[in-house]
Parts: C-alpha cells; structure tokens; sequence
C-alpha cells in the first residue's frame, strides 16, 4: 500500500472531522457535567468502579453484548435483534478493521482519526497481500452486513408489526434528519469505495461494483463527488446526533458502566437520570408493553415519550405523563437499555411542591405492645386486604390449622406502609408512616412478620429497617409450612392460571415460588403473557390521574390475556388485583391464601417453628 | 286459527301479558328457561305493600293461562326475520312464525359475591335479601342464627354503584328492605335492626306507611351512611365499618346477621337477545324503550314489544301495568295490519 | 342608634350565601368528579386515618362547599387508596387530595 497524498489530507474530509470534533466536544461536556451533578459519594463509587478489575471486565462486557450485538433485542425478536446488531456491530467492525488497515500499511498516519474512516481513498494497491485482500474482503463483508441491515430498517419503517413491534414511536424532524442520513451513510461508502477500488483495491462487492461503473462511466470523475457525499453524511449525522435519539450510542456506554457501579437515580433530572434519558433509544418497545396503550388515549404517556418529553422539558406534559402511569414496571422491564420509567415518574412527582404537609402525630404506636406476646409471628394484611376479606380470614385459617400462634397487627386497622404515598412522590411523608410503623412493629416483640400484600411486601423488604425481625412473604411462608408437614396438601379440582401481580414480580422477582405452591395444590395453565411480561390488572394505585371508568379497559385486557389459558379459575396474589379482577372476571377470582386454605389440612399437632 | 304471539320470559310480566293475550283471541307462547313460571317473584314470600303471598299470585295467574302453550326449560336459539313477522327458533326443536313477540325476559338479581368487601361467600351469616326470602319460605337456611341479636341490611348492593358497574338505583330494594327489616323483627323480637342507606327511596303508595310502621311499632333503627367493609371480631360476629353520616362519626356495629339488598340489574339474556333482533340496549344495560313517557313497552323494531324489568327496574304491579298494556298494543299492532 | 345594652352571639348557623367556595370551585376544576360526591360515607367508614385524626373525605368535601377550614383532617391522609376502591361514584379520591394539598394557602 502507498499513500496517494503526501500530505495525508483533502479537504473533502472536513465536514466529517466537524461533525466528529462536534459531537466528541458535546460528550465530554455532557459526562463532565453528568459527573458533577452526582453527589460526591456517587462520583466516587463510579469512578473507582472504572477502574475496579471486575465492574470493568462486567463494563467491556455489558457494552458489548448490550450496545454491539444487542443481545437483549434478539431475545424478543430475531430479526429487530439482527437489524440493530448488524447496523451496530458492522458500522464497529469497519471502524476497528480502518484502524488495522492504518496501523498495519502506513501506521505513521494511525494519529490522523478520519484516516481509517477514508482509508481507501489515501492508499493505491502497490501489491496484494494475503493480510491485504483479507482485510479488504472483511470490510467488504461488513459493509453488506450493514446493508442488509440498513435495508431491514427501511421495511420496518412500513412494516413494523414484522419485527413483531404493533406501534412505533413517531420520530421529529431531527430524528427524521439523523435518521436519513445514518441510512445515506452506508450506501455513500459503497458507491465511494467502489469509485476508489480500481486504484485502493477491494474485494467481493467494491470491485465488481467499480467494473460495473467504469463500463459506462469510464473516468473518475464521481470518485471525489462521492467521498464527499458520503464525508458529509457522516458530518450531518454526527452534528445532529446530539440531539435526536441517536444520542443514545453514546449515552448507554456510559448508562452501562453507571448501573454496574450500583448508582441509583436520586434526583429526577440530573446525574443518572439524565443518562437514562439520554440512553433511551427510542425503539417504542415499551409503547406495545404499556398496559394503558389499550386506550389510544394514553398512546403517548410510556415511558419513550417520558424521555422525549424531558429531553425537551415540557413540563405540563412530564407532569401528566408521570402522573398517569400505573408503574406496573412492564416498560422497564422489556426495556432494552434500562430505563427505569417508574422511577424516573416517582421522582418527578416529588418535584412537585404541597402546601398541607402531611401529620402522623396523632397515631400511637404503643398499641401492639405486649400483643404478640408468646407468640412470635407478627401478621401484616395491609389496608386493601380488609377489602378482601377473604385473604384475611384465610390466613387466620392457616395459622390455626398450622398450629402458629400469631397476631394480626393490623386486623382491625393499622397504619398504611407507606408505599402509596411513595409512589404518590411525597417521599417525606412516606418516610413520616415508615417510621410510625417501625415503632410499632419493634415494639410488638415479633421475631416474623408475614406479610400478604405485595405493595407492603415491596415496602418492607426496601424501606424499612426491622432489626431482628425477619420479614417473609406469605407465598414463602405457606410453602415453608407444606414443606414442614404442618400443612397437608389436597388436590383440589380447579386449573387455575396465577396472574403475576406487579409489585410481586417485576417489583420482588418472586415469579415461581407461586406457580410451585399452586402446583401442589392443583393444576395450573399459562396466560400468553405471564411472569415479566404479566399485564397489570388496572386497579394499581401507581397511577394519580387514571380515572375508574378508564381502567375499566385495562382490566379487561387483563383479563382477556388470562383467559387464554383456559383455566376454570384466576389465582392471584395482591388484594388489589383480586378486587379489581372480580369486578368484571367471568370466573372465579381467588387469593394464594383463600386456594391454600381451601386445599389444606391441617396437622392438628400444634407446635412451634 | 288463532294467530301466535310469542313471550319471551314466563315471569309474572310474560304471564300477565298470556292473559290478557288468550283473553283478546291470541294464541300466546311462553318461552321459560327456568322449570317454573313466574321468575323471581315465585321465589319471592311476601309482596309490598299489602303483604300478599307472592305464591298465590303465581297461582292464581297460572291457573288463568293454562290454555296458552309454555315451553319451560326452553331457550330462543334465534330470531329471523320474515317478510312478513318473525321466525323463532327455540332449543326445543320448535320454530313459530309469528308477527309480534313479546320480550318479559326481566333481571338478574346482582351477584354478591362480586362486592368482595362484604364477605358474601366467606363469612358465616352474610345473605342476601332472595336468600331471606327463601328462608321465610320455609326452606332452612345455616347461615341464619337460631336467635340473633342484631340484624343488619344494606341497601343499594351492587346498585346505585359505578364500582359494580350500575349507576342505576334498583327502585325497589328500600321499601324490600323494611319489609324484611319488619319480618325479621316479627321472627326475632328481641333483635335490634338495623337498616344502612344512602338514601331512603320510599315513593310508591303506602311505602311511607311502612317506614313509620318500621320506625314506630318495630323500633328499626335507620343509619345513613353505606357500609364499605365487613370484618370478623375474634369470638366470631361480624363487625361492619360505616360512616354515621348524621352524627359524622366512623361507626361500627356487631351483628349476628347481615343480609344485603342485592339489586336489580339487567339481564345478559336480554343482550343476546338483542343482538339476534337487532333492538336496541341502553347505556344501564337494559334494553332501550321506543319512548320513556308514551312507548315504554315499544322497540326500535316492528312487532316485538316489552314488558317489565327487561328495560329497567320494576316494582311488581307497574310490571303487570306494563304487560297488559303490552298485550293491547301487540292486538293494535296485529290488527292494524 | 341606642345600645340596648345585650348583643346577639354570633349565629352557629351556616350562612350559604357568605361561604367562601373558591376553594370548592378551584377543586372541581382540577378534579371535576368532586362535585360527584352523594356524602354515603364510604370513604370515611373505610379510612385508614380516620381512627386517628378524624379524617373523612365526605367531611372534607363538604367542608370545603361550605367555606370551611379542612386541614386538619386532610394531614392525617395516609394516601392508602382505599376510598379510592370503594367509592359508588367512583371519585379519584387520591388524586382529589392530592389536589387540594396543592392548591391550599
């Protein structure tokens, strides 16, 4: 390989090194100012995170699997998977291979960064080598890899329900600009480097292509037109990535190496939210997930419009968007970079300012004193179970049958856990009942506390702090007394199908352990979408705005997706969704504990744990 | 030969309108899904105002239409329409062509068990008022105690309700509910009584009679505010939670028995039904009359004609009223022709 | 004008036409199904707070038809949701609050 230019330069590259020295300055601004906007404890944990041998190892592997192959995408569909990865992967393969081609012919050049970008329009073939042909053929297959890819992207656009995507976000005209011009790249370089081949070399398609044009073209008189096309698509793009949702390349890189750190978001525009929001590639997978998008009303409040909408800071939207939400968590769930959608809303509601401040000064929390005495298993309902009674009252059951003795802390009311007003975004208040509760529960001399309800679960597992008081959900409390022989199971003759509720799965993880004690109690069916990808019942007190009459429809979409099991009867888990679902199911709806009571004995040899 | 009428529902309404039909020279066909005329007032004891039996009204009017043909255990599989009239076909294999039908497919006594706040299903001695009148019926009831001390009625179950899916108010459930408040009083004379309401809807004659009879010689205490959830104490009673809104107090209450005014709400029936004729349902769910002042037994459709709570709540004579008035209207209608 | 010597204690009476409802009124324009409310008393014969400070959505509601101050009772809230789920007219009685913990001053 010889250089064509002594100088090593040509002006036609000039609008892409703008474009690059643009959006490179437009990081290192971003992520300086991203570090100062974390507090200094997060700062330090992130920094000495990069440098930790194992999060950095974690790091170079999230990026790669996460931002290049997109591993994530292909599980959900192969070809949304190849078509982000081919595009991703190949566009970094041809950059990694420019950058071999430089080091390996003319590495004196290798400080020049647009050299491997432009690499054949530099060099002439002097003499083909085995390493020579072999690179260009690598990059020759890349570029099609991307093409194809390119091309997929092109169908999508018409035809996005084959990517198995119902609905897609509608870009901006930025979005549409970044978006055009990342599609002329490709095909710019093609038409470049097969201008170029007759004199730079090439392989399968530039040199074919290149004999194809100087057939009928005969002089090379496009070859400059085209390096500078295809220089300045790169400029455009890059000078508008910024701002459009292509910004999300380089956002993820540092979402990622943020998440391994253990960052949370604390404040609900700065610092990791900001990266989040930046991170969001716009993909709409969460638009199909959103259990309101039944309702083309609430088509714009998930959480890609969240993002959209903070990037632009429209405040009456972000308020109505957070507001609505029922935080089932399914967005963040299927989302593919990690949004935390829900919590990006919790932060935003807690932006908001109240003028009557919350006071719990009333509430005595001597009560319990003494009445746990003896016995050492607290029992927490919550306040929506005294709705549905029957959960209660099976529990009871339980514990007699079990032979447990137990109090029921909040039998004849108790005081809220706190998460609604957590969710609700008055995290002060929240704070104010976690307290409250605290002090009764310590003083109740409890070792266990059982608790029903997911919402409270959730709560207590994250917010409180029970020294000496082991916190256990009733679905791994019932199991421990079947294993135990305290209580003996019967089949019953139901098949039921267990609707995940939100809080418990997506919010605890505890996807199984319900499916495994339904199953020795009866047989169970499968909903189409069950575990992470469960739709929310509707009833959920995430949303603030969402009207009674608007969630009637979401119920019923609920409901339809359990009724594709086929089951005789809807098992659940949350007094929420079994009230909700109860107002429109066309078959039974029972609690864990009603089915549990309903299909056991007990072992009348009253002992304790 | 005498010209057919179909009637579809042999409640009282679908009975009374047969009468009146066989008695204008028609040849009137009851289509009954149950084994029995007369739908829910045969269940039904006593009947306000008078304190009729319910039983002997069934009788008497069932004496009177022995001549019409009754299908009971028989459904409508589907209307045609013909050029001329209808075709229906029912699940006992028989087809009538016809040129009026009568639609008196009635209610649907609301599901309980669909207010899970009020234990109806998991508590011991929680009823409904159709489970009380089944009781005085003379037919055993476990769920009833041998001597309650306090009785406890809730009005407007599964009415007045948006969360049950019925804004309607089911019109008869108050002055049900003070008659039974007084028949249990008279089993149980020592029981206090209690009725819970949102309001006291007691229009129709003689209604307020009984409110002050209930008040006066029964001592039944009458508490507004709606009772939102139902707990056990721990020997075992149940323990209800209300407003008392008059005072402005949270209230609750022991009972031994609490027994739910489950109201009237439309009949799924009367959807398909709909959908086979093609009539149209109001946004309560009942079908829709050709008019609310002068057509109330009319539809949309020629020929096919309503009566009773198939297009709303209704007490038992207004039902009647309606379906001799619907019986006329089908032999103004056929003649006409 | 002569003293007859007494005065007349002021009027336990609620004056309708002295109310101040702007309160009322901004509250319905922010959560218009307030105006819904029949007073049945669910929401107060379930609340969670109630027991302990007297908090009663009916009451509050009311009060604020009738000019009065009710922000005692709104602090107790807890937000629990469960007026929410028993409510016959089916209010948003959570976001009613919340409203009107906002709009208060």
């Amino acid at each position: 390989m010889i250089e064509r230019f002594s100088s090593g330069f040509h002006p036609f590259v000039l609008p892409f090194l703008a474009g690059m020295i643009f959006v490179l300055g437009y990081c290192v601004y971003g992520i300086v100012r991203i570090l100062f906007q974390l507090s200094g404890e997060d700062r330090k944990k992130f920094l000495v995170s990069l440098v930790t041998p194992k999060t950095f190892v974690k790091n170079i592997r999230d990026i790669f699997c996460d931002c290049l192959l997109h591993v994530k995408l292909w599980k959900r569909n192969r070809l949304l998977g190849y078509m982000h990865s081919s595009i991703a992967f190949g566009w970094f393969m041809i950059i990694l291979l420019g950058h071999i081609e430089v080091m390996l012919f003319l590495p004196e050049r290798i400080h020049l960064f647009y050299y491997p970008i432009f690499f054949n329009f530099f060099v002439a073939e002097a003499d083909s080598t085995i390493q020579g042909s072999l690179l260009f053929f690598l990059m020759d297959f890349f570029l099609l890899v991307i093409l194809s890819g390119i091309g997929l992207a092109m169908v999508k656009r018409v035809r996005s329900r084959l990517f198995g995507m119902r609905r897609t976000p509608r870009p901006s005209l930025l979005n549409q600009i970044g978006l055009y011009s990342l599609w002329a790249i490709f095909p710019l370089r093609l038409l470049a480097e097969s201008f170029t081949a007759h004199i730079s070399g090439g392989s399968f398609l530039t040199i074919p292509a290149n004999w194809v044009f100087r057939q009928f073209l005969g002089n090379d008189l496009n070859m400059l037109p085209t390096w500078w096309a295809y220089s300045i698509a790169l400029g455009v793009f890059m000078s508008v990535l910024p701002f459009t949702r292509y910004m999300h390349i380089p956002a993820e890189m540092m979402l990622i190496p943020m998440r391994n750190a253990g960052l949370k978001v604390r404040n609900a525009r700065k610092g990791f939210a900001r990266v989040q929001v930046y991170a969001c590639p716009n993909c709409g997978v969460c638009i199909d997930a959103c259990p309101m998008s039944v309702d083309k009303a609430n088509l714009k409040d998930c959480t890609v419009y969240l993002t959209r909408q903070l990037r632009r800071g429209n405040e009456r939207r972000i308020a109505e968007i957070s507001d609505k939400c029922l935080l089932c968590g399914k967005c963040e769930a299927v989302c593919q970079v990690g949004v935390e959608g829900p919590k990006l809303r919790v932060l935003n509601r807690a932006e908001r300012k109240y003028a009557v401040k919350a006071d719990y000064s009333d509430i005595p929390t001597g009560t319990l004193a003494g009445a746990a005495e003896g016995g050492k298993v607290l029992y927490y309902s919550g306040c929506m179970s005294q709705l549905v009674p029957s959960i209660g009252r099976s529990m009871e059951s339980l514990f007699r049958k079990a032979g447990v003795d137990f109090c029921w802390m909040d039998r004849d009311g108790g005081v809220c856990c706190g998460r609604p007003m957590l969710t609700a975004g008055r995290l002060e208040e929240a704070r104010e009942i976690v307290r409250k509760n605290t002090e009764i529960i310590l003083q109740s001399g409890a070792d266990t506390m059982v608790v029903s309800c997911p919402i409270c679960y959730k709560m207590f597992t994250e917010e409180y702090s029970l020294p000496g008081i082991r916190v256990v959900h009733y679905v791994h409390y019932m199991e421990e007394l079947l294993e135990q022989g305290r209580l003996v199971p019967r089949r019953g003759d139901l098949c039921y199908v267990y609707h995940d509720p939100c809080e418990l799965g997506r919010g605890c993880g505890i996807y199984e352990e319900p499916r495994r004690l339904l199953g020795r109690l009866s047989s169970i069916a499968e909903a189409e979408k069950n575990r992470a990808e469960s739709v929310c019942c509707g009833g959920s007190l995430g949303s603030l705005s969402l009207s009674f009459a608007k969630r009637e429809k979401i119920t019923r979409a609920a409901l339809d997706n359990l009724y594709t099991s086929k089951a005789d009867a809807i098992a659940t888990a949350c007094p929420l969704c079994t009230a909700t679902f109860a107002r429109y199911a066309d078959r039974p709806v029972r609690d864990l504990a009603e089915i549990v009571d309903l299909y056991t004995d007990g072992k009348l040899k009253p002992d304790t744990i | 030969m005498k010209e057919n009428v179909v009637i579809i529902g042999g409640g009282v309404a679908g009975m009374e309108a047969a009468r009146q039909l066989l008695f204008l020279g028609y040849n009137p066909i009851v289509v009954e899904q149950q084994d029995h005329l007369g739908g829910h007032v045969s269940q039904w004891n006593r009947l306000f105002p008078d304190m009729a039996s319910a039983q002997d009204l069934v009788r008497h009017m069932g004496e009177e239409i022995v001549d019409a043909n009754i299908f009971l255990e028989t459904k409508v599989n589907f209307i045609n329409r013909l050029r001329e009239g209808y075709l229906v076909m029912l699940s006992n294999g028989v087809s009538v062509a016809c040129r009026a039908i009568l639609i008196a497919s009635g209610f649907r006594l609301f599901d309980a068990t669909r207010k899970e706040e009020y234990g109806y299903g998991v508590y011991d001695h929680v009823i409904t008022n159709a489970d009380l009148e089944n009781w005085f019926n003379g037919n055993a009831d476990s769920r009833i105690p041998a001597a309650p001390k306090s009785v406890g009625f809730v009005h407007c179950v599964g009415s007045r309700d948006l969360k049950a899916g019925n804004s309607q108010c089911s019109k008869v459930c108050c002055m049900t509910a003070v008659k039974q408040a007084i028949e249990m009083k008279e089993h149980f004379p020592d029981a206090r009584i209690y009725c819970f309401y949102m309001d006291l809807r007691l229009f129709g004659k003689k209604y307020e009679d009984f409110y002050i009879n209930a008040q006066q010689e029964h001592g039944v205490q009458f508490i507004r505010g709606r009772i939102s959830e139902v707990g056990e104490t721990l020997d075992g009673r149940l323990q209800v939670k209300a407003e008392d809104t008059l005072s402005g107090k949270p209230l609750r209450a022991q009972l031994d028995l609490l027994v739910l005014m489950a109201g009237m709400v439309c009949n799924p029936d009367a959807a398909e039904l709909a959908r086979m004729a093609r009539l149209e349902v109001d946004s309560d769910g009942f079908l829709r009359s050709a008019d609310n002042i002068a057509g109330i037994v009319g539809s949309n459709r020629p020929g096919i004609f309503y009566a009773g709570a198939c297009t709303g709540t209704k007490t038992v004579p207004e039902t009647l009223a309606e379906a001799r008035s619907a019986a006329l209207d089908i032999h103004r209608f056929i003649q006409g022709k | 004008m002569t003293d007859f010597g007494f005065t007349l204690s002021r009027s336990s009476a609620l004056d309708l036409t002295k109310a101040d409802t702007r309160l009322y009124e901004r509250l319905c324009s922010l959560s218009p199904d307030a105006r819904t409310c029949m007073g049945c008393g669910s929401c107060s014969a379930t609340c969670t707070a109630g027991p302990y400070n007297g908090m009663s959505l009916r009451k509050v509601i009311l009060g604020l038809q009738r000019g009065q101050d009710v922000r005692p009772m709104l602090k107790g809230c807890m937000l629990c949701g469960k007026c929410t789920m028993v409510c016959p007219r089916g209010i948003n009685t959570r976001q009613l609050i919340l409203n009107l913990c906002r709009i208060y001053d």
